[in-house]
């Protein structure tokens, strides 16, 4: 059974005249697959993952995750599913700034509620020490570069042990060396633990690490 | 959802702005101090301003008047009875000034639970004999003792002892009178009844009541002193005075004991109508304005979290895209505006609370109030009360708008826009 699973995702943009974004989009992924989707800037890649993030409800056809059809459930189920499914990775970073290093891993899984705050203490750091970030969890999130924001948002998205990892150009703003750290700790990740990932990146190098990559043109996938 | 994680962010949001943050409280903080000092201040006064005259007047008073007698012997008769009759000229009959049966009438009022007291009174008119000259006043028979508790005699008599009046042929005469008198405390002054008696009274002490006209005419003697002055029995009493536990049901009680008792009946709400009006105007007054400085620093409060709103777009928009729902949201900005209410409502009451102590030591003497030394303020809870809840309330709408679009921000549009 796929993690999840797109049935002829339709998308429209009205503004400022109706433009079809996505065309009859259809795939899924197995769990424990590593899934790049790659394409031309405008090709409808991150919008389709706004789709399947289950931020975005804007759209026909269906969505199923865990072999649940999701689509057209209400948002704060939705947001629920986030919280206990779906674990997020953006482009920039998006650590709260407000918070300290290990506050922004805690949050989901406080959130969550399943465990008690000191577990989710350890857990964090487990996390952090995952991606060699233990030293700085008592650190303030703006006082990170940004290869290490990078690195503790992807320990975030791992907090509550999510069946999929989605993300947005998770290198894109990120220089060569922090790229390639960052890019070893999501094989790592594959390898090691056999975490589902689906990630939108322009980057060919990232594309040809990953075991299988969608391809987007013009809103269709033209090849998966 | 668990509120300990909801409190959390909203602190951190909080500290965050932390100067916003304060400015805001303070604001709340103000306008509660304001709120609280002004009522206080506010009903001091009227309290004192009312006291002038209503401390010193019974809820009921029973007398009777002279007048024509209603029952005319021609509406009587069976010949005229249904006719209508035009009499010239009537003459008030000689009815007497004093009150029938006064005893059983006060022992009557006394056991009735309505009543908190019963204080008796004769009005006698005199003449003062200064020299050539006679001077009119009254001199008020009184319970000394009941007069002290019900009616705050005591607070009047600005030099003397008002005990003393218990000695027999004693008076305590009006500032004024003593004034036109030369008359000075153990001075003994001639007084000469409506009758004709003449009395001497010696002088024990001067009463001051505010009220200039009030002074000039009245004084004061016991109700032995001026029985034994017009040479009456001890029966005699022309004024029944009642103070009640609740005055406001004085005008019913008043309507209703006059049948009964057959005599006349004045009640306070009848006779002193326009100080109440001025009450209720002057406190309406200062309710519309301390309910004004909430609702600007509701503004305030308002302001600063749609600044909050807009500087944190971003915390919103990842928050719900980690999971967060739109009432997490909203929960967030509530807390957010009713802990600025909280700290502030707090410590406005407690600074409003010290500005009525501050107000309450400003010496504030003048010739008409001889027991005020400072300027009266009203320590009610009732206040801190209002001010406190109003505080909840206008912050609660403040943060209402603010917090409902926060909680519709679109996370994909945040993220997307970047």
């Amino acid at each position: 059974m796929p993690v999840l699973e797109a049935k002829n995702i339709d998308k429209f943009f009205y503004n400022p005249s109706k433009t079809q974004v996505l065309k009859k989009v259809s795939f899924g992924v197995e769990k424990g697959e590593f899934v790049s989707i790659v394409g031309k800037s405008g090709c409808g890649k991150s919008t389709l993952l706004y789709i399947l993030s289950t931020m975005d409800t804007d759209y026909q056809g269906e969505l199923y995750m865990d072999g649940e059809m999701i689509s057209g459930k209400p948002k704060n189920y939705l947001a629920h599913i986030r919280n206990a499914k779906i674990g997020f990775v953006f482009q920039f970073h998006y650590l709260l700034n407000e918070f300290s290093v290990l506050e922004n891993v805690l949050i989901p899984g406080l959130k969550l509620g399943l465990h008690s705050r000191d577990e989710l203490e350890h857990r964090a750091m487990e996390k952090l020490k995952f991606f060699d970030m233990q030293d700085h969890a008592l650190k303030r999130a703006n006082q990170l570069s940004g290869g290490q924001k990078q690195r503790v948002a992807i320990a975030r998205a791992l907090i509550n042990d999510p069946v999929l990892i989605m993300g947005d150009e998770p290198t894109g703003n990120l220089d060569k060396k922090n790229s390639d750290i960052v890019f070893h700790k999501f094989r790592e990740m594959a390898q090691q633990f056999k975490q589902t990932m689906l990630i939108v990146t322009h980057d060919p190098e990232f594309a040809d690490g990953t075991d299988r990559t969608i391809e987007m043109e013009d809103g269709k996938v033209i090849r998966q | 959802m668990k509120w300990t994680l909801i409190i959390e962010i909203a602190k951190a949001l909080m500290l965050a702005r932390m100067k916003q943050t304060l400015i805001a409280a303070t604001g709340v903080m103000f306008s509660i101090t304001m709120f609280v000092a002004l009522l206080g201040f506010m009903n001091g006064l009227n309290t004192m301003l009312d006291g002038l005259v209503l401390n010193r007047t019974p809820h009921i008073r029973f007398y009777n008047e002279i007048k024509p007698n209603p029952n005319q012997p021609i509406d009587q008769s069976e010949e005229f009875k249904d006719k209508l009759n035009i009499i010239r000229s009537i003459k008030p009959s000689t009815s007497r000034l004093s009150i029938h049966n006064s005893a059983s009438i006060i022992q009557n009022l006394e056991a009735d639970p309505r009543v908190l007291g019963v204080s008796p009174k004769i009005a006698a008119q005199v003449f003062f004999n200064v020299g050539t000259i006679d001077l009119t006043g009254i001199v008020n028979g009184i319970d000394v003792e009941k007069e002290a508790a019900l009616f705050a005699f005591s607070d009047y008599v600005t030099v003397g002892n008002h005990e003393d009046l218990n000695q027999i042929n004693t008076i305590i005469l009006g500032k004024g009178a003593a004034d036109r008198m030369l008359a000075d405390i153990g001075d003994v002054i001639q007084v000469t009844t409506a009758q004709g008696n003449r009395v001497q009274l010696k002088v024990v002490g001067y009463f001051q009541s505010g009220l200039g006209d009030f002074d000039n005419v009245n004084s004061y003697a016991s109700i032995n002193t001026v029985q034994k002055m017009l040479g009456e029995p001890a029966s005699y009493i022309t004024d029944i005075q009642v103070k009640l536990n609740d005055f406001t049901i004085a005008p019913a009680m008043a309507s209703e004991l006059r049948d009964i008792y057959q005599i006349d009946a004045d009640d306070i709400q009848t006779v002193n109508a326009q100080f109440e009006t001025g009450t209720q105007i002057r406190s309406m007054i200062s309710y519309a304005v301390g309910i004004t400085l909430l609702v600007v620093s509701g503004f305030g409060i308002y302001n600063i979290l749609n600044m909050m709103i807009y500087e944190k777009l971003d915390t919103i928009a990842i928050l719900k895209a980690i999971g967060f729902n739109s009432s997490d949201v909203n929960r967030i900005f509530i807390t957010i505006a009713l802990t600025i209410g909280i700290v502030g409502g707090v410590l406005g009451l407690v600074f409003g609370f010290l500005a009525g102590l501050a107000i309450d030591q400003v010496p504030f003497e003048t010739e008409a109030l001889p027991t005020i030394k400072t300027f009266p303020v009203d320590y009610n809870p009732k206040y801190y009360i209002i001010g406190g809840t109003f505080s909840l309330i206008t912050t609660y709408f403040a943060g209402f708008f603010p917090a409902r679009k926060a909680s519709r921000v679109d996370p994909v549009e945040i993220i997307r826009g970047k």
